[in-house]
């Protein structure tokens, strides 16, 4: 038991997965395939790793959290996504734009807040 | 004044003590079952009660939604399989890139220590493509759970409707086997000379 205790938190750490309530966030990247070079993407701190595919799912924890890109001054925030107990927010970054642009499946508005 | 009855008179006599007998059995029988019947009406009051609740059925949704959601995270791009996945493949991809550059190694044992990290490399790749695919049905999965929440709240109370029906079907049951009971227990009062 105590060993399971152990490989679990150790596992929690190698993986840098938030604990508590979390929720998931699905970043789809358009087009998929492009010559484009992908931009470089932030949840909060955490770096996004571009996915072969163009999606990518993230556990996150409860609450608002910020996706940016690199600017010309710093980061440059390109939408807010509302993550929910147990439920997955998708956004959409259309990187053929530049600065890259959010579109919810949900939510957006002039608050550009993307929500489940 | 006329003469009572000679089986009033005797009540000692064997003939005269079996109705008694019969309908003290009768009694008895259905006294103790009765406090079983009001049991059995409470506890299915508040079976009934649990199952038309509406609160359980968002409550089993939502443990649905911890489910899959445990799943999800489990697979999720930060989580902790795929990134034992990323870790192993990196390893395997330095490894062969250092082979390459190895001169330890005669030719055919460079050869085979590479086909055998080349193996391990493309073996990864496909697990972790197959990790993919888990990730992405697990989020469909979850998806499909939140945009059809009405639907599946409609279809957890008619499951839940069917079970309250159930309930009620062995109540009745119950209660008419009581009132079968009372009925022979009724029936087998005979007044004397009836």
């Amino acid at each position: 038991m105590r060993a399971l205790v152990v490989a679990s938190v150790l596992l929690a750490q190698a993986s840098c997965q938030p604990t508590g309530d979390v929720g998931y966030v699905e970043i789809r990247t358009v087009p998929a395939a492009s010559s484009v070079v992908p931009p470089s993407l932030y949840l909060d701190t955490f770096k996004v790793e571009p996915s072969k595919k163009g999606t990518t799912i993230l556990t996150q924890r409860v609450g608002t959290t910020r996706l940016a890109t690199d600017g010309a001054g710093g980061q440059l925030m390109l939408c807010e996504i509302a993550v929910k107990k147990n439920r997955i927010t998708t956004v959409t970054i259309s990187v053929m734009e530049r600065p890259p642009r959010c579109q919810c499946r949900y939510g957006n508005g002039p608050s550009r807040v993307c929500v489940s | 004044m006329p003469f009572a009855p000679a089986r009033a008179q005797a009540p000692n006599q064997p003939d005269a003590l079996t109705p008694v007998e019969e309908f003290s059995k009768q009694l008895d029988a259905f006294k103790k079952s009765i406090p079983d019947l009001n049991k059995k009406i409470e506890d299915s009051a508040g079976a009934v009660d649990r199952w038309t609740d509406v609160g359980k059925a968002r409550k089993e949704i939502e443990e649905l939604r911890a489910i899959v959601g445990a799943a999800l995270g489990a697979v999720s791009d930060n989580g902790a399989v795929s990134s034992l996945g990323v870790q192993a493949l990196n390893h395997a991809r330095t490894k062969l890139r250092s082979l390459e550059q190895d001169n330890r190694f005669k030719p055919e044992e460079k050869q085979f220590l590479t086909d055998q990290w080349r193996r391990l490399r493309d073996e990864t790749e496909r697990a972790t493509e197959e990790l993919g695919n888990a990730r992405r049905e697990f989020a469909e999965l979850l998806r499909t759970l939140q945009s059809n929440e009405d639907f599946i709240d409609e279809l957890m109370q008619i499951r839940q409707a069917q079970k309250a029906l159930e309930v009620i079907q062995r109540l009745t049951k119950d209660i008419r086997e009581a009132s079968d009971q009372l009925k022979r227990l009724i029936g087998g009062i005979k007044p004397p000379g009836a």
